[in-house]
């Protein structure tokens, strides 16, 4: 079979899963949905079969199932005690905590985090791009039509996770395990809110995946995987590099940039429902996060380093590659702040 | 070069062909145990609880050690990656990873031979005249006589795996660079230099990614750069078809092996063990990674 049949399958299906997962509200075929979502993209993962990438597919299947196993576990529970599959039904306090618990390990929020930075660091750049966003999708599916029982854990998951991805990410020099705590980190931050506005933590995701979509692109069309090779990048696509030095700062979450205004009402809605110590613990920790994304814009633009030899560097870039997405997301990414206003009133209102 | 019935780290009475016996570490970690057994020999089955050997005064210093060593991982992440600063880790071109300059330092080498099949090779390691590793015996191809083994006739150095606080494995991170730099001053025989990365399952764990390292002879140091690229996949001794570049991030150990049939002495000396980055090298694997047997 020709290997694009196989890749319009396997994403076909990824997309399918999500989809069944997102639009239903029995648990059985929610799990179902789940459980294609998780086989569909472990072809994705083992395309090059390099040591690494399976190790990292099977590392990331043995997470999935137990998550699913657990989620499926605390739902059958449900039905058992309750008689309810309906997912909006749930009410037993122990089995929506295992559901949380169960959700946790499939976002990868800390403390149930360790497997996703080991993971995203043995996939291709575009794979791990599909696992920091996509499979993010159908998780925060499930805790959006979850009722609310225990609001303490959902907000210790969030801090947790915002100061892990903060603290983990400090000395990193590989580019995925940068990007895989900056992933946690900003799921901590949907978390935080996705109890008081949904729509707010969907805002948040939607920015999320919009900025981080240029930065793993435009690492993957400069094919660098480390800092090191980041502090070259400014020769062969010295555009790009501006605009990433732009975009990780807008990650960071910096004014004016896009970043900015998911992270301001976070913090004006929790201020809102009196939760002004969490809103300050969540801005304090952001900072860790900050550091290792300014460092990020050092090395890719404030650093000339010596080694602009005529040597054999990899400068060919292959211009045949598709930028306009990259283009349409880096705008998105740093100049939707003015329009943030507009943006709040018709997203969180509607 | 196969190594059929390659031993797996040796037990601890065969270390007492390290000179420097008053060196070797008071405890071995379990990873470092050898599992093997030879054929014949009976089966170890004391209790593990029996093979500990509770010691007040070794806990102390136990606990002393890796809590020091966990004070220095939580403060190293201060100064920057790998408790150097980001501008010494930017610039950084070449490191040296393992030079012998004491004692102390052939504590973090492992040497073995066929001796644990129950062959006749010798391997010596001690500290050379200029302070310089120095690893010499005598290999006999001679298979020893338990109607099982056909072929022996190998020696080997590896390194040992490197250890955080509380026993946890350390990896070296040689992504900055692609260049493995040797100097080493050899008798002309063909050694196999192996670097065996970090792995998770089982299956993986025999695997090594290996060289040639042809030294000269003579009383000149002979500097050797081989490119990462260069080395190919190997599990247990025998060369895979799927050949894939070796990932730099989590590098356990580094060994060098001797196994070329020919019986007699030998001796290698290794002044520095480093890492370097080649501007001009700018392959990803030498090897062809076309599709074997593709559909038509």
């Amino acid at each position: 079979m020709s290997p694009y049949v196989i890749l319009t399958i396997t994403a076909f299906s990824m997309v399918l899963g999500t989809l069944i997962t997102a639009s239903s509200s029995h648990w059985l075929i929610a799990w179902m949905g789940l459980e294609i979502n998780t086989f569909a993209i472990i072809p994705l993962m083992t395309q090059k079969h390099t040591p690494r990438a399976m190790e990292a597919a099977i590392k990331y299947f043995i997470v999935q199932t137990t998550a699913t196993a657990v989620l499926l576990f605390a739902s059958v529970s449900n039905a058992w005690m309750l008689g309810q599959w309906n997912i909006q039904q749930m009410s037993h306090p122990l089995t929506i905590t295992m559901v949380y618990v169960a959700l946790a390990l499939k976002l990868g929020l800390a403390p149930l985090h360790a497997w996703f930075p080991e993971i995203i660091q043995g996939l291709s750049l575009v794979t791990g791009f599909i696992l920091a966003t996509w499979q993010k999708l159908a998780p925060i599916s499930f805790i959006l039509q979850l009722p609310n029982c225990n609001p303490m854990l959902i907000t210790s998951l969030g801090l947790l996770s915002i100061l892990t991805g903060g603290w983990g990410g400090l000395n990193q020099t590989q580019l995925r395990k940068i990007l895989g705590y900056s992933s946690i980190a900003h799921l901590g931050w949907m978390m935080l809110v996705i109890q008081h506005m949904p729509m707010l933590a969907l805002t948040a995701f939607i920015v999320y995946v919009v900025t981080t979509f240029f930065l793993f692109f435009s690492f993957w069309l400069t094919q660098t995987t480390t800092i090191n090779a980041l502090s070259t990048s400014w020769t062969k696509t010295p555009i790009i590099s501006t605009t990433s030095s732009l975009i990780l700062l807008s990650l960071g979450g910096l004014p004016p940039l896009t970043g900015f205004f998911p992270k301001l009402l976070i913090l004006a809605e929790l201020t809102e429902q009196n939760l002004a110590l969490t809103a300050t613990v969540a801005a304090l920790s952001t900072l860790l996060s900050l550091y290792f994304y300014l460092r990020l814009s050092y090395a890719m633009v404030l650093t000339t380093p010596p080694n602009t030899l005529p040597a054999a560097l990899p400068w060919r870039i292959n211009f045949t590659k598709p930028t306009l997405l990259l283009a349409s997301s880096s705008t998105l990414s740093l100049l939707i702040m003015p329009l943030s206003p507009m943006l709040s009133m018709y997203l969180l209102n509607s | 070069m196969s190594l059929l019935r390659t031993a797996r780290l040796p037990a601890l009475k065969l270390l007492q062909c390290v000179h420097e016996q008053h060196l070797l570490l008071a405890s071995i970690t379990a990873f470092n145990q050898s599992t093997y057994r030879r054929p014949g020999q009976p089966k170890d089955n004391t209790p593990p609880w029996k093979k500990i050997n509770f010691n007040f005064s070794k806990g102390l210093q136990g606990i002393k050690k890796n809590f020091t060593l966990l004070k220095k991982e939580l403060c190293d992440p201060w100064v920057g990656p790998e408790g150097k600063s980001l501008h010494e880790h930017m610039l950084e071109q070449n490191r040296v990873v393992w030079e012998f300059r004491g004692p102390e330092s052939l504590q973090d080498w492992i040497v073995s031979s066929d001796e644990v099949i129950g062959g006749q090779s010798k391997v010596y390691l001690k500290l050379g005249k200029n302070n310089t590793c120095f690893l010499y015996g005598t290999l006999c191809s001679t298979p020893p006589k338990d109607g099982e083994t056909r072929y022996s006739g190998y020696c080997a150095l590896r390194s040992k795996q490197a250890v955080k606080s509380f026993d946890r494995k350390k990896h070296h991170d040689w992504t900055s660079f692609n260049t493995l730099h040797l100097r080493i001053r050899g008798d002309g025989r063909p050694w196999m230099v192996s670097i065996a990365t970090e792995t998770f399952y089982s299956h993986q764990a025999d695997d090594q990614y290996n060289y040639f390292l042809y030294t000269r002879g003579g009383p000149y140091w002979q500097d050797v750069k081989i490119p990462f690229s260069k080395f190919f996949l190997s599990y247990r001794g025998r060369v895979q078809d799927n050949q894939y570049p070796i990932a730099l991030d989590k590098i356990n150990t580094i060994g060098f092996t001797l196994g070329d049939k020919a019986d007699g002495p030998f001796q290698l000396e290794i002044d520095f063990i480093g890492v370097c980055k080649d501007y001009a090298h700018t392959e990803d694997i030498a090897y062809e990674l076309y599709k074997r047997n593709p559909e038509v």
